[in-house]
């Protein structure tokens, strides 16, 4: 019933994402514009699997360090690849795809980086290591940014700040094929690992007895989450929020069981992000806002709410 | 003396053509402005005293003879009102004319590095008016240097600057001359041309109507279809784009590196780009407010014209 529900939202949200936008379209040649066919459908399953990442990637995080703050952005990858995006784009690499791929292998050095700095004798992932390393990196990559940026010219570091605020206006078919075939892996990968995860929200001790490697499991899923991440930032810039209320939110409908929240946390993720970005490209029309901004201006109160009814 | 050389030299070209111009020009001007200009060019004849676009009362003893100018547009203008061997100080991105490298750079001029402009021992600082140089303007106040703020957003205000800082660099006539030409830049028939032009790519940003390049454009005989964006630039939807369906799109050859020129899938919404109607601009040429840009509308004009 539940699940009805919410891919019934979903389906909504994707039907209104594609019938409404800042220009008007009559229905006669509706299947025929090139408004629709190459920029609304593709930007509507954009935000769609990007939302969906993002989603899935905070609830998988929360789960592994243990830790309701989690959220993609916490461990360093937003900073990671916000550093690589302004670096592509104040050496003025040239082509469509420089700064997306900057993003990428930033927020995957990130990645290392922390991981690295998590890694307590041994192959222990120490889940503290993992948020502390992660704001450290972050900060360490903000701090390198500002300077690129201060360094840069006037209209590169404008537009290098716009971009690191997220947006999905550069959507088009090859980034939505590029996503839609790069999310299955690491997607499978965090619903397979949803039994363990289960067992790892009752203690690691209590893991560890009932036979799960939690070391083994922290790894995977720590790497397939940061790989969400990465792809998300790499075609839409940082867009906060969605890793962080989505798992909540679904977490209060579906409960804490991963097999149902993983899935959950895709696809509320997705209608979220979907919705946000119809707002955005419609409130302020012509113009358009930072999808982020929206995000968190209708997200953070829904947080708020949340956190109030646990703590009454 | 020097002052009637100058003046013989010069004479003042009566302003053809400025008529209809001006009064176009002057429903874009606020009242302000107008109030400036005349408090500009109407000064007491002790001393200099002129108001600036901050409406600040800005008095000098005697001509300045070291100016550090903090903006490209106005260090362009003092080797224009004659005022060049005057400038001690110059930004990053003072490049014209080509004299104006040979001045000493006090950095970038976003945020003004006070330690640099102050070894350079000015009696005037000129900025561009703006909340971060509203700060430095206080400041350098403080330490007893005259600085001024103006605005060259549009070619009314550059002629304005031209008079001002003709006046307190002891260039007034040729200050007067410069504002006459920049005035009578003439406005070229209409081409029927619609263009978007693009600042940047992702996210995509266009020309708005409060901006140099609107101006240009509009001088030059082409219709900017975001014309009605009240701000100089901002970020739209492709779609829009799309829809507003310009005949061409200007783009800009140096404007801040990579990803200006439209590339990928999604700009195959817009017509222009599927026809490959596409003006390439040189940025430092036509993006900022020059005395050249009677020059400038001739070229942009040429460029609409022959097409891509």
């Amino acid at each position: 019933m539940k699940r009805a529900g919410l891919l019934l939202a979903a389906l909504a949200a994707l039907i209104l994402a594609v019938a409404i936008g800042p220009t008007h379209v009559p229905w006669s040649e509706f299947a025929s514009s090139p408004i629709v066919r190459t920029l609304r459908v593709p930007r509507a399953l954009l935000a769609f699997l990007v939302g969906g990442a993002l989603g899935t990637a905070g609830a998988a995080l929360q789960a592994v360090v243990r830790n309701p703050l989690a959220d993609p952005f916490l461990l360093g990858l937003s900073g990671g690849a916000g550093l690589g995006a302004v670096l592509a784009i104040a050496a003025g690499l040239p082509g469509a795809w420089a700064t997306p791929l900057a993003a990428f292998a930033g927020a995957l050095a990130a990645m290392a980086l922390v991981y690295r700095i998590a890694l307590a004798q041994g192959s222990e992932l120490d889940p503290r290591g993992l948020i502390l390393g992660g704001v450290a990196v972050g900060a360490f990559a903000g701090a390198l940014t500002t300077a690129v940026v201060s360094l840069a010219d006037a209209v590169a570091l404008r537009n290098a700040l716009l971009w690191l605020w997220g947006g999905l206006s550069g959507a088009s078919w090859d980034a939505v094929v590029v996503v839609a075939v790069y999310l299955p892996i690491p997607l499978a990968v965090l619903f397979a690992a949803a039994r363990p995860l289960d067992l790892l929200a009752l203690g690691e001790e209590p893991a560890r007895y009932l036979g799960t490697d939690v070391g083994a499991l922290r790894r995977r899923v720590y790497v397939a989450a940061s790989l969400l991440t990465a792809v998300a930032v790499a075609v839409s810039g940082v867009i906060g929020f969605v890793g962080l209320i989505v798992p909540h939110g679904v977490r209060a409908l579906f409960g804490h069981r991963h097999r149902a929240l993983l899935p959950a946390a895709f696809v509320g993720g997705g209608t979220l992000l979907t919705l946000a970005d119809t707002v955005a490209r419609v409130v302020v029309a012509p113009r358009e806002l930072p999808v982020g901004i929206v995000t968190a201006l209708v997200g953070v109160p829904l947080f708020a709410l949340l956190v109030r009814r646990w703590t009454a | 003396m020097a002052l009637r050389a100058t003046r013989r030299r010069l004479p003042i070209s009566a302003p053809t053509g400025v008529g209809i111009f001006a009064l176009r020009r002057l429903a874009y001007t606020n009242l302000a402005a107008c109030v400036a200009l005349c408090a500009g060019t109407r000064a007491p004849a002790q001393g200099l005293g002129v108001t600036d676009d901050a409406g600040r009362s800005v008095r000098l003893a005697a001509p300045a003879q070291r100016v550090v100018s903090l903006s490209p547009a106005i260090t362009e203008l003092l080797f224009a009102l004659g005022a060049g061997v005057q400038v001690v100080g110059r930004t990053t991105w003072c490049d014209y004319p080509p004299a104006a490298r040979a001045v000493p750079n006090v950095g970038d001029g976003l945020s003004p590095n006070l330690e640099s402009i102050l070894a350079r021992h000015p009696d005037l600082v000129v900025l561009y008016d703006s909340p971060t140089n509203m700060v430095a303007t206080t400041r350098l106040n403080g330490l007893g240097i005259a600085a001024l703020l103006l605005r060259q957003d549009r070619l009314v205000e550059l002629a304005r600057d031209a008079r001002i800082l003709g006046r307190l660099t002891g260039h007034a006539d040729r200050g007067d001359s410069v504002a006459a030409a920049i005035s009578s830049v003439r406005q070229a028939p209409a081409l029927g041309l619609r263009i978007a032009i693009l600042a940047w790519q992702n996210p995509p940003t266009v020309i708005g109507g409060a901006s140099y390049l609107d101006e240009l454009a509009a001088l030059a005989g082409a219709e900017n279809v975001f014309h009605d964006l009240a701000s100089p630039a901002a970020v739209v939807s492709l779609e829009t784009i799309a829809a507003r369906d310009p005949d061409a799109l200007v783009v800009f050859a140096d404007s801040g590196g990579a990803g200006t020129r439209p590339e990928g899938l999604a700009w195959q919404a817009i017509r222009a780009v599927r026809s490959g109607r596409i003006i390439v601009l040189v940025g430092s040429r036509f993006g900022r407010p020059s005395p050249r840009a009677g020059e400038a509308v001739v070229e942009f004009r040429r460029l609409l014209e022959a097409g891509p």
